[in-house]
C-alpha cells in the first residue's frame, strides 16, 4: 500500500465527535442571540429637548401596567448576607441585585412583590388601605385609615374643587427643569432601549463637586412617557451605577384583577396599623402647599418641622434633626410594640431559638429586636463622638449627643457641619 | 490495508442486523431491568420516606411551639397537606434527589461495562445510538419515578395527617384546592424536568468509564460544584447557564403570577444541557471500543 487514505472508522469517529462541537455552538448561540437582538437601534426616534421631554412626562397619563423590575444596589455597606438568608425582605434592597414584579392599574390600585428563592414579599395598595405580606414568617400588616378619618378623607376628596390657577404640566415642567438648573445641568443623552422599549435619556448632573451624587439618568418610554429606568451614579465610581431601579420587562395593559386584592390568607398574623390623617386644620394648611402653582424656589423657605434644621445649598444640603433618641429607635418603638400582641422572635434554628429565650429580657419592656440592632452594628462604624454610615451615595453621621445628620456628601462634611 | 486493520473496525462500525421489534424488548428489558433492581428500589423508597419522616416529625412536633417555622415552605405544612409535596420537594432537591439520579444514570451504560454485559447488550440487533437512547429513557423513567414518588407519598401522607384545602400562595393570595392541586402538579413537573439535565451529564460520564461508581460520583459532583458555583456573586455572569441555577425557580408556580418566562428560561437551560451532554454521549458511545 503506497497511500494510506483516511480509515473510515475514524473519519466516523470525527464526523461523530463533531455533532457534539456542533450542538455546543448551536446552544451558546441560542442563549446568546436573544440579548444581542433585543439591542434594537434607537435612531428612528425625534430628537427632543430636555424641556419637552419633562413636559411630555408632567403631562402623561399614569399608564396601567406590569412588568419586572431589577433593583441594583452598590452602595459600598457591609455585607448583609446573614440578614438576606432568612427569605424575601426589603432590607435586600440595600445591597446587591433584587428583582420585583410590579403591577398597577394606573389609578389606585397596585401591588409590588419583592421575591427571594421560595420566598415573597408583596406589598398591595388599595385607595386609601394598603397590606404588605411576608410568605417566609405568613405575617399580613394592614394599613388603614380609621373608619372615621376614611370618612372624612372621601368627604375631602368629594368636595375638593381643583383652583382654577392649577398650573399646566408645562409650566409645572418648566419650573421644575429651572429648580433643578440651579444646582445642575439638564441634558438629553442618547436614546437607548429599556426592556426592550425605545427611551430618551435625561441626565441630570449636580455642578457640586463636593456632594457623592455623580449624574442621575433617568430613562423615560418614548411612546408612553413612563419612567423606564433610573440610574444614580455616584462621583466616586464612574463605570457602573450605585443605585439602578429598572424594567427588564414592561407590558402596557390592565392587569388582573385578583392580582391587585388582598385578603389576608387564613392561618396568617395580622397587624392592623392605623394611620392617622392630619386634621381639618392641618389639612386646610397644607392644602395650598400640596397643590403649588409655582414649585418653591428655595427649600430653605418651606416650614420645617420642629427639631429639623437644613444646611447647605443644593447638591451638599445636609439635613440635621436634634434630639432623637437612636437607642430606643433601634431597640425598637415601645410605643408600637405594646401595642402588638404575642410579639415573638422566631428564628429558623432551634438553637438560636433556645439561646434567644434564655436571653431575652423578660416582663413588660419591650423586646429588644435584635435583628434591628445587628443590623444597626452591621451598618455603621465607630468615628469620634458618635457612629457613622457611609455609602457611596449617602451619608449619615449619628451623634451621642442625639444629633442626627443626613446628606448626600462625604461623612467629614457631616462632620465639620456638626462642628465635631 | 491488511485484515488486521480493518477487521476491529469493522466489527466496531457495521451495525448488527435490524430486527421489528427489537427496540421495543430492549426498552421493556431496559425498564424491568431498572425499575427492578434492588438497589433502585432501596433508593426510591428512601426518597418516598422523606415526605413520611417530614410529615410525621411536623406532626407530632406541631404543638411544640415551634410551628410556623423551619425552611420555606415546611412552616406552612401543618395548615395544608398540599404542601408536604411542595416542602419535600424543596428538602430532595439540593442533595438526596441528584444523588438518586446521578446513581442511577452514572450506572445506565458503565453497569453494562464493568461485569462485562455491554458486548452481549451490542449484538442485540439494535444500534447504538438507539442503545444509548434506549439507555437515557431507562435513567429519565427513573428520575421521573422518584420525583412522582415524593409528590404521591407526600400528597398522601399530608393529606392523612393534616388534610389539604385552598393553597394560601406566596404572594398572600389564596386559591381553591383545584387550582392549587394544579400548581402543585406544575412543581412537581417543573422539578422533574428540571433533571433532565443531569441525567444527560450522568449518561455522557458513563459511557466514558467501565467503573460505575466513578460515573456516579462524577455527576453528583457536578451537581454539587454547580450549586457552590451559585453561591459565589464573583461568577454571577455564568450563574444562569449554571445546571443548578434555575431548579428552585419552582417555587415560581406558587405566585399570584407564573412568570411563564422564568419557567421557560430554566427548562431552556436544561434543554441545553441536554442537547450539549446527549450529544456528547452519543459522540462518545458510537465510536468507542467496548472491549468488555
Amino acid at each position: 500500500m503506497d497511500t494510506t487514505p483516511v480509515s473510515p472508522a475514524r473519519s466516523r469517529t470525527r464526523t461523530a465527535w463533531a455533532v457534539p462541537a456542533v450542538a455546543v455552538v448551536a446552544v451558546a448561540a441560542a442563549f446568546a442571540a436573544p440579548p444581542l437582538l433585543a439591542s434594537a437601534d434607537t435612531a428612528g426616534l425625534p430628537p427632543v429637548t430636555a424641556e419637552e421631554l419633562v413636559t411630555r412626562v408632567l403631562e402623561a397619563e399614569p399608564q396601567a401596567l406590569s412588568g419586572t423590575v431589577v433593583h441594583t444596589a452598590r452602595l459600598g455597606l457591609p455585607d448583609l448576607s446573614m440578614t438576606q438568608v432568612a427569605g424575601a425582605d426589603p432590607i435586600s434592597l440595600l445591597g446587591g441585585s433584587t428583582t420585583l414584579r410590579v403591577w398597577t392599574d394606573g389609578e389606585e390600585r397596585s401591588r409590588v412583590s419583592l421575591l427571594g428563592t421560595a420566598s415573597e414579599y408583596s406589598v398591595v395598595a388599595d385607595g386609601t388601605q394598603a397590606w404588605t405580606y411576608s410568605s417566609s414568617d405568613d405575617e399580613v400588616v394592614h394599613y388603614a385609615l380609621s373608619p372615621e378619618d376614611a370618612a372624612r378623607a372621601q368627604g375631602l376628596a368629594a368636595t375638593a374643587t381643583p383652583p382654577a390657577d392649577l398650573p399646566t404640566p408645562e409650566q409645572l415642567g418648566r419650573d421644575a427643569l429651572e429648580r433643578a438648573q440651579q444646582d445642575a445641568t439638564v441634558g438629553v443623552d442618547a436614546a437607548t432601549t429599556v426592556a426592550g422599549r425605545d427611551a430618551y435619556q435625561v441626565v441630570v448632573t449636580p455642578r457640586s463637586t463636593t456632594t457623592l451624587v455623580g449624574r442621575i439618568v433617568v430613562a423615560v418610554d418614548a411612546a408612553t412617557w413612563t419612567p423606564l429606568r433610573v440610574q444614580v451614579w455616584s462621583s466616586d465610581d464612574a463605570a457602573t451605577p450605585a443605585l439602578e431601579l429598572g424594567f427588564t420587562d414592561v407590558t402596557f395593559a390592565a392587569p388582573d384583577a385578583a392580582v391587585l386584592t388582598f385578603s389576608a390568607p387564613p392561618g396568617a398574623s395580622v397587624r392592623e396599623v392605623v394611620v392617622p390623617l392630619p386634621d381639618d386644620a392641618a389639612l386646610a394648611q397644607a392644602a395650598p402647599t400640596d397643590l403649588p402653582t409655582s414649585l418653591p424656589t428655595d427649600p430653605a423657605d418651606a416650614p420645617l418641622p420642629e427639631g429639623v434644621s437644613v444646611t447647605g445649598t443644593g447638591w451638599d444640603t445636609i439635613v440635621e434633626l436634634t434630639d432623637v433618641d437612636v437607642a430606643a429607635l433601634v431597640a425598637g418603638d415601645p410605643a408600637a410594640v405594646s401595642g402588638m400582641s404575642g410579639i415573638d422572635k422566631q428564628f429558623g434554628s432551634q438553637g438560636a431559638q433556645d439561646l434567644y429565650e434564655e436571653f431575652a429580657p423578660e416582663g413588660d419592656g419591650p423586646p429588644v429586636d435584635l435583628d434591628t440592632a445587628a443590623l444597626y452594628d452591621q451598618l455603621t462604624t465607630p468615628v469620634e463622638g458618635g457612629r457613622a454610615l457611609s455609602s457611596t451615595l449617602l451619608s449619615v453621621l449619628v451623634l451621642d449627643d442625639g444629633r442626627v445628620l443626613v446628606g448626600a456628601v462625604p461623612v467629614d462634611a457631616l462632620r465639620a457641619a456638626a462642628g465635631a | 490495508m491488511s485484515l488486521a486493520d480493518t477487521a476491529p473496525a469493522d466489527a466496531r462500525v457495521a451495525d448488527p442486523v435490524r430486527h421489528r421489534g427489537a427496540t421495543g424488548r430492549l426498552v421493556r428489558s431496559e425498564l424491568a431491568l431498572v425499575l427492578g433492581r434492588r438497589r433502585n428500589l432501596v433508593l426510591l423508597v428512601g426518597l418516598a420516606l422523606v415526605p413520611v419522616l417530614l410529615g410525621l416529625v411536623l406532626f407530632l412536633a406541631q404543638d411544640a411551639g415551634l410551628a410556623g417555622q423551619g425552611p420555606p415552605f415546611v412552616a406552612r405544612v401543618t395548615g395544608n397537606g398540599l404542601f408536604l409535596v411542595v416542602a419535600s420537594l424543596f428538602l430532595c432537591t439540593p442533595f438526596l434527589l441528584p444523588l438518586t439520579i446521578g446513581i442511577a444514570s452514572g450506572d445506565a451504560i458503565a453497569g453494562e461495562a464493568s461485569p462485562g454485559t455491554l458486548r452481549y447488550l451490542l449484538v442485540v440487533p439494535v444500534g447504538r445510538g438507539r442503545l444509548l437512547a434506549v439507555k437515557a429513557l431507562g435513567a429519565l423513567v427513573f428520575a421521573a419515578v422518584a420525583v412522582l414518588g415524593i409528590a404521591v407519598v407526600g400528597l398522601a401522607v399530608g393529606a392523612a395527617l393534616f388534610g389539604v384545602g385552598d393553597l394560601t400562595l406566596l404572594s398572600g393570595t389564596t386559591v381553591p384546592l383545584a387550582d392549587g392541586v394544579l400548581r402543585v402538579a406544575g412543581v412537581v413537573a417543573y422539578v422533574g424536568l428540571s433533571m433532565t439535565g443531569l441525567v444527560a451529564v450522568g449518561l455522557f460520564f458513563s459511557t466514558l468509564t467501565e467503573v460505575p461508581v466513578g460515573a456516579m460520583a462524577a455527576t453528583v459532583v457536578v451537581a454539587v460544584v454547580s450549586s457552590v458555583l451559585d453561591q459565589l456573586p464573583q461568577v454571577a455572569v455564568i450563574h444562569p447557564v449554571l445546571l443548578t441555577h434555575h431548579w428552585f425557580d419552582f417555587a415560581e408556580m406558587l405566585r399570584v403570577v407564573p412568570s411563564a418566562d422564568v419557567l421557560a428560561q430554566g427548562l431552556a437551560v436544561q434543554a441545553g444541557w441536554v442537547v450539549v451532554f446527549g450529544a456528547l454521549a452519543w459522540a462518545r458511545f458510537t465510536t468507542a471500543d467496548v472491549s468488555s
